[in-house]
């Protein structure tokens, strides 16, 4: 076995006892880094920061422990050790961030991926002052070992938590963070390799791991932006938080501190801050007034959210929902932050997923609803705008019972005027009364919905679910109330040959694009 | 072990020989310039004009070896053969039977499908029809085309069938306008002469003749007899145009392309009656459309074709090719060759209607017909066609109007395409694209020999060239494309012919025993005049009969 301390009189000697103090620097760093970077991540996908920061500190803190111990098992060649595991911690840390962005719209249980990944780098950076101690406690007395180490840990420390929030996460960004100390600690070992001589036996091989790792941290960093989407980022107002292209739609949810919002192709599906007032004026108004409704169907809606509301009905026994996207539903079944959001609704073992084009499925089924809930995208473009015809209407009222009730998003009533009554107007040409109502939701403006039945049987004196925070039966009323700039104007009745409702929403929504 | 050192040389230089074999196939391979339409799979499918040759050439078919005998043979499974065979079993006359050559029935309203849509090989649409047109509309009625009547005694079309909006579009100057009359960057003088014309073809519309009939109607023979209509049969439309002072290119340019896409002819080629008849004979009629809406399916007229055969009773047989055809004592002996089993048969019928077109009967009836007959056959003339099925992954990003049902594409040979997705309420990627190209020609015998001997890479070249032009990057997205050559598309209604005689003589039946349906005894090849046809010859045939 090699000893350092035969070197530690000459000069070199004391050049290599900085360079490893410095690492014990660099090496504090990018511990503290990572688990920065783990905390920031669990709170941006999972939420509720304060447990996610706890509980990552806390693994994190228990996985160094653990390293800790195992470092005595380490015995023979321990700068070769240190180096090895400089490599590793430098591999999994630094991947980490890439790597948990990559697969958390692909994985069922991220969260145990992200916890193996503290874990792992953990252990690693556990082991590293142990063994760093072991290695230098012939060149120091051990007071001086112990307060150089610590002094330089703690430094470290210092710098990292002031960085990471002021200078990383806002020009660099999480990954190219990770990436970049993952890059620290290989350089870390690369300088180790190259400064002390006894390495010569084994240098070529780290070299060798050692440039692939340098190497592909760099291509890393060079595509990032894909990673990240960070394209995306700057469309949007927050941080992107998923991104993801299906066969159907482009899926993006970003988050802020204070909601989440999910956009389909660019539009904005839903504020977390205040979906409850849009999902409550969607379905309670027509659910209070059906207690006798056994099943129901939601026509879109992938987010689940429509349902949640449906399922504070007990009466419900059988809630279908029809969404093109399995992309979609199975995000909003199996992605723990958004089934969070809907309560789970896409797993109740009422609810049954259909993933189909609603138009050829409402063609084809013979069931009859006592609630259809439609909750389509705006009929901004010619394959959406047939699922507001009145060919479609007719298929519905066939499959409603005669007492149910259907309710329709149908666009903001005061900047889509004509379009939210054209649609009013075409579900009415049908056969259907019609009860049009609107609500302001923060995130949207003033939003619009049409409720349809066969008959008079309606009221507005139905129990409601207890823990409502938007609808009672005043709120109610007053939601069919429309103001002078928002009341009815005369319309075509939208159909398959005419499609008059796209030119409307064009019109309508034309000044307000950019 | 002993090895004969020659034999080793030789399998030394054999190797040599392999390997550099191998060496410059590998760089023939590495160099040669990639087909850029080489992942695009399908073939010339159809075009089964070998069976039909052989009309031609019927001492080389076998001798009749059995007999059939039946009230009533049709000859030809087109639009007229089962609108005629529908009538008939309508009427009570059940023993009847109907004879086609090729493997499918319904001629021009042939169709196709494959996993993303079924899709027309022919005609694919037909106008709101003219209330006036009772048989017409009962039909329509009778396959719920027609759900209802209005209150004003109104046809309710069914709103599935109605094409949907968006309908058609134009890719002029650089962009895709909505709507097929040039807009975009057309001067202001030569919008005058669209208005001029338009307001022109609203005449027409409504014009009546001095014997009380409409100037131009569907079917035509009930047009209006009166010269000042008439007269316009003489000339050709380009000829009309260049008289009446039209000279703007984009008016001349969206004229041909109505006469191309309705007969298969140029201007030169396409009498100025013709002409105005496309524009001034559509004043259908509906509930819930306008005049200018039109019924389509994505298989065409296919849908049409097959509801008709299901209302036309039983014994339609295909692959029976008829190729003789001799007056007996009482009837008609018609020799028939079963291509399937390759053996010929002779069917004694009482009456026999030839529902094939005239460059047909020529053959069919050679031995038979009169002089004038023969004389007749010479003035029916048919555009050739080819047709495309092009199923696309997706359709590429694009600017301007978005896909349509039918979109053209300014100042090329075809035109244009048709979405056979379009009434399909489906939300889909993917695509099947029907193409259209008329291969007009003043002799269309030397455009017909050329097609037939056009290779598949050929006609994949002009298509890919045409939609590059509308839709850079489209030819990545095509996975597969078949291709039809009819030889024989459309009868042609050139100067003189739909009001001349020629018409008029192989229309009429010989000795009450032999009568005639076909869409090329209107002059123009349209399923309406093709329905008629058929029910007029039904109905000889049943007055006969009486």
């Amino acid at each position: 076995m090699e000893k350092l301390s035969s070197r530690s009189e000459n000069k070199t000697g004391i050049v290599s006892h900085i360079l490893l103090l410095l690492s014990v620097f660099v090496i504090a760093t990018c511990g503290l880094i990572y688990e920065l970077i783990a905390g920031t991540l669990a709170s941006y996908l999972l939420g509720d920061s304060i447990t996610q920061f706890s509980t990552i500190i806390g693994t994190y803190l228990f996985a160094m422990g653990i390293g800790s111990w195992f470092s005595k098992y380490l015995d023979g060649n321990l700068l070769k050790w240190f180096i090895r595991i400089e490599i590793l911690v430098g591999l999994v840390g630094g991947c980490s961030a890439p790597v948990l962005f990559a697969i958390f719209e692909h994985v069922e249980s991220f969260r145990l991926i992200l916890y193996a990944f503290v874990g792992m780098t953990g252990v690693l950076v556990g082991l590293e002052i142990p063994l760093l101690m072991r290695i230098l406690k012939n060149n120091f007395e051990f007071k001086d070992l112990v307060s150089n180490i610590f002094t330089f840990d703690y430094i470290g420390g210092l710098l990292a938590s002031l960085i990471f929030p002021l200078v990383l996460v806002p020009y660099m960004g999480l990954i190219r963070t990770s990436l970049f100390f993952g890059l620290m600690n290989i350089v870390v070992a690369l300088l180790l390799l190259y400064k002390f001589k006894e390495t010569r036996g084994y240098r070529r091989h780290f070299l060798v791991i050692i440039i692939i790792s340098i190497l592909v941290f760099i291509v890393g960093f060079a595509y990032a932006e894909r990673i990240m989407a960070y394209s995306e980022s700057m469309t949007f107002q927050d941080k992107v938080i998923y991104s993801k292209s299906t066969v159907y739609q482009r899926i993006v949810i970003t988050k802020n501190n204070r909601e989440l919002r999910l956009f389909l192709n660019g539009n904005l599906q839903f504020s977390s801050a205040d979906e409850y007032r849009y999902h409550e004026a969607l379905i309670h108004p027509a659910m209070q007034a059906l207690p006798h409704a056994r099943n129901a169907m939601v026509l879109g809606g992938g987010d689940g959210l429509a349902v949640r509301e449906l399922l504070k009905y007990p009466q419900l026994q059988s809630i279908k929902l029809i969404d093109l996207d399995p992309g979609m539903t199975s995000l909003f079944t199996h992605n723990q932050m958004l089934a969070q959001l809907n309560n789970h609704s896409l797993s109740s073992p009422r609810v049954k997923v259909i993933n189909t084009d609603a138009y050829n499925w409402v063609r084809n089924d013979t069931t009859r609803y006592d609630c259809i809930i439609i909750d389509f995208p705006d009929p901004g473009n010619y394959s959406v705008g047939k699922l507001y015809t009145n060919s479609f209407y007719k298929e519905i009222y066939r499959l409603l019972s005669d007492d149910g009730v259907v309710v329709v998003q149908s666009t903001s009533p005061y900047i889509g005027r004509r379009s939210f009554w054209c649609i009013d107007h075409t579900i009415a040409s049908v056969g259907f009364l019609t009860m049009p109502y609107h609500t302001y939701v923060p995130s949207f403006g003033e939003w619009g919905y049409v409720m349809a039945t066969k008959n008079h049987s309606w009221r507005n004196d139905g129990e409601l679910p207890e823990g409502l925070r938007y609808i009672n039966a005043a709120t109610i009323r007053d939601m069919m109330f429309f103001p002078p700039d928002m009341c009815e104007v005369t319309t075509d009745i939208n159909r398959l040959n005419n499609q008059v409702l796209v030119h409307y929403f064009e019109t309508d929504w034309g000044p307000y694009a950019h | 072990m002993h090895t004969d050192p020659i034999y080793n040389r030789r399998l030394f230089f054999k190797k040599v020989l392999a390997g550099s074999g191998l060496l410059a196939a590998g760089m023939y391979t590495a160099c040669k310039p990639r087909n850029p339409l080489g992942h695009i799979k399908g073939s010339i499918i159809g075009a089964n004009s070998q069976v039909g040759h052989l009309v031609r050439n019927m001492a080389s078919l076998p001798a009749p070896s059995r007999q059939v005998t039946t009230d009533v043979l049709i000859i030809g499974s087109g639009i007229s053969g089962l609108s005629a065979k529908r009538w008939l079993h309508n009427h009570g006359m059940n023993n009847v039977m109907l004879v086609e050559m090729d493997d499918h029935f319904g001629g021009n309203a042939h169709h196709g499908k494959n996993e993303v849509s079924a899709y027309p090989w022919g005609a694919h649409y037909i106008p709101v029809p003219d209330i006036r047109n009772t048989e017409l509309l009962d039909f329509l009625k009778e396959i719920n085309v027609i759900t209802a009547f209005d209150a004003s005694g109104l046809p309710v079309y069914n709103e599935y069938y109605l094409c949907m909006d968006p309908e058609e579009r134009l890719f002029i100057n650089g962009l895709w306008q909505e709507g097929i009359v040039p807009e975009a960057g057309v001067p202001a003088d030569e919008k005058e002469q669209f208005k001029r014309f338009s307001a022109l073809v609203d005449h027409y519309k409504s014009a009546i003749g001095t014997d009380g009939k409409d100037a131009f109607v569907i079917p035509l023979d009930n047009s209006s007899a009166d010269e000042e209509f008439r007269k316009l049969d003489t000339i050709s439309f380009r000829q009309y145009l260049l008289e009446q002072g039209y000279n703007s290119k984009y008016l001349i340019w969206y004229l041909e392309y109505g006469c191309k896409d309705d007969y298969g002819c140029n201007l030169d080629n396409t009498s100025a009656w013709a002409g105005f008849h496309y524009f001034a004979s559509r004043k259908g009629k509906g509930s819930n459309c306008t005049s200018s809406g039109v019924i389509t399916w994505p298989e065409g007229n296919g849908f049409l074709m097959e509801n008709l055969k299901k209302l036309a009773g039983d014994n339609i047989i295909s692959l029976q090719l008829a190729y003789d055809i001799q007056e007996s004592e009482n009837g008609v002996i018609i020799k028939v060759y079963d291509v399937a089993r390759k053996e010929s048969y002779t069917i004694n019928a009482r009456k026999v209607l030839i529902a094939s077109p005239q460059y047909v009967n020529k053959h069919l009836l050679s031995a038979i017909a009169a002089p004038d007959r023969l004389k007749a056959f010479n003035d029916f003339h048919y555009a050739p066609w080819m047709i495309a099925n092009i199923t696309l992954k997706h359709m590429p990003q694009q600017r301007g109007f978005p896909l349509c049902w039918d979109n053209v594409i300014y100042g090329t040979p075809s035109v244009g395409y048709v979405d056979a997705n379009h009434q399909d309420l489906k939300n889909s990627m993917k695509r099947v694209l029907t193409f259209y190209l008329p291969l007009v020609n003043d002799d269309p015998d030397a455009a017909r020999r050329k097609a037939h001997v056009t290779p598949y890479e050929h006609w994949l070249e002009i298509i890919a060239g045409e939609m590059e032009h509308a839709h850079p990057g489209i030819t990545e997205c095509i996975e597969h494309a078949d291709i039809w050559v009819w030889g024989h598309g459309m009868i042609a209604p050139r100067p003189g012919f739909i009001w001349g005689q020629s018409r008029k003589t192989v229309k009429e039946p010989i000795n009450k025993k032999i009568f005639f349906a076909h869409t090329d005894l209107s002059g123009i090849s349209i399923f309406e005049e093709a329905f008629y046809q058929g029910i007029r010859a039904a109905k000889e045939i049943s007055n006969q009969s009486v």
